[in-house]
């Protein structure tokens, strides 16, 4: 018979349930901690295990194994699920502040909310604040204040493009000690 | 990578297993494989085996094919199985109840001494016989009894496309060509059509104990099936596992190999698997 990653591909692509089961067996708990090591312990990691398998179960055919083990397959992808959620926290935060600017009513998130976003919010402060002063301010003033690359350049004294610059900089950094925190817990 | 591993939260298993099967059901191939009509998998398998003959050099049609025929009475047997299929669609009974060889040996016989492209023509005019006699049935789903067995006219044309498709690889096999593999849509069709049939062949087969097999069979026109066979009214039926490649299954299904032929994958109880695996073979006309 096959090699064992390709006889389990063989097998989800055939629509096998039990083949399921084995992965995340076998997997399951590697997956969970790559996905702690990027986004903290909370709710976020098990969201990002429940898309990692989902993913693998309804398309088992992006799955090479002539290309990969399954094993790697399956952190890269934990990897590339819990980065999205770090970028998608991202968003959320500046879209949160913006609406704090533009309302005059302060309407605070629910203590639940607090929690559920906490681990991830926590990752991404925690790897802004490794970040060059220049590049900290001007993501600071982008997503936690919520302005435009206009209104970062005319608040940090600096020309237009080079605040575009310094953001794309920083967030490819960010990226990077993101990346590095996920590395370092493989 | 070595990675670091961490003990799963309570409930994330039974989570993260139930959101994956409702969004795609088990048993659900992926890519999934173009439903097509029994007729239309007859109708390629017959075109297949007529581009296969009609490449054949002269010389080839005298070679041993099956049993004690050539290639050229082979093809006079399929001849002779597309008449009796034609007299099953016109109601006679007796068809019914003959045996496969014996009532198409006749047919076979008449080969002798005709040349390779009459024999090619006559068999290609009875498949066109057969397909005006659908057409003319009307209801796929209507009783036909042919050789032994009563099965709706959608699975004796499967049937006939698993036959077709056999003898082709025999005589492919007999002339030194390599073997083909039907398309995913027949070959689904045909899978479907086999484990379907598994209960009713370990039933005849008088398997020692029931079983719960889980049945995988990979590559296009597999799939997924939990069958139950043998006695169901024994206590404990032993729970196995098989997967194995669908071609190689269909093979077995054909007679064309051993259970240890198709390279399966088994977990539980080999014996029994084994013996499930062996009752498959007994769905073959030959």
């Amino acid at each position: 018979m096959r090699g064992t990653d390709a006889l389990l591909a063989a097998r989800l692509e055939a629509g096998d349930d039990h083949a399921l089961a084995e992965v995340f067996d076998r997997f399951g708990g590697l997956v969970y901690g790559a996905a702690v090591g990027i986004v903290g312990d909370g709710s976020s990691a098990q969201d990002v295990v429940q898309d990692v398998f989902v993913e693998l179960w309804s398309h088992p055919d992006r799955y090479d194994p002539g290309a990969v083990s399954l094993r790697t397959y399956l952190v890269v992808l934990a990897r590339n699920r819990a980065m999205d959620a770090i970028r998608s926290e991202l968003r959320r935060i500046a879209r949160q502040q913006r609406h704090y600017r533009l309302t005059t009513a302060d309407s605070p998130r629910s203590p639940g909310e607090e929690v559920l976003n906490a681990d991830v919010a926590s990752t991404v402060r925690a790897a802004i604040e490794r970040l060059p002063d220049a590049q900290r301010r001007v993501i600071e003033l982008a997503y936690f204040e919520g302005m435009t690359c206009r209104e970062v350049a005319l608040a940090a004294g600096i020309p237009e493009g080079t605040a575009k610059s310094r953001l794309r900089l920083a967030l490819a950094k960010l990226e990077t000690v993101l990346d590095r925190q996920l590395l370092e817990s493989l | 990578m070595t990675g670091i591993e961490r003990a799963l939260p309570a409930g994330l298993r039974i989570r993260v297993l139930d959101a994956s099967w409702q969004v795609r059901p088990a048993g659900k191939t992926v890519p999934e494989v173009q439903e097509i009509s029994p007729v239309e998998a007859f109708s390629r398998a017959a075109d297949a085996l007529y581009h296969t003959l009609r490449a054949l050099p002269e010389n080839a049609w005298r070679r041993p094919a099956i049993r004690d025929l050539d290639v050229q009475g082979l093809v006079g047997h399929l001849t002779g199985v597309e008449h009796d299929v034609q007299r099953a669609l016109s109601g006679d009974q007796a068809v019914g109840q003959a045996e496969h060889v014996a009532s198409t040996q006749a047919a076979a016989d008449r080969q002798a001494g005709r040349s390779p492209a009459q024999t090619l023509g006559q068999w290609r005019r009875a498949v066109r016989q057969t397909m005006t006699g659908v057409t003319a049935a009307g209801d796929l789903g209507m009783i036909i009894g042919l050789h032994g067995v009563q099965l709706p006219l959608y699975a004796v044309l499967v049937g006939r496309a698993f036959e077709l498709w056999t003898h082709e690889n025999d005589i492919r096999a007999a002339t030194g060509l390599p073997a083909t593999v039907p398309d995913a849509p027949t070959l689904a069709l045909m899978t479907r059509l086999a484990t379907t049939l598994l209960p009713y062949a370990a039933l005849g087969s008088r398997l020692g104990q029931p079983a719960r097999l889980h049945l995988v069979l990979t590559g296009p026109g597999g799939g997924t099936w939990d069958i139950e066979v043998g006695d169901g009214t024994l206590p404990e039926p032993a729970r196995v596992s098989v997967v194995a490649d669908a071609v190689r299954f269909c093979r077995l299904v054909a007679n064309r190999t051993t259970p240890a032929g198709i390279d399966a994958d088994i977990t539980g109880d080999h014996d029994v698997a084994t013996g499930i695996l062996a009752a498959a073979a007994t769905l073959a006309f030959d």
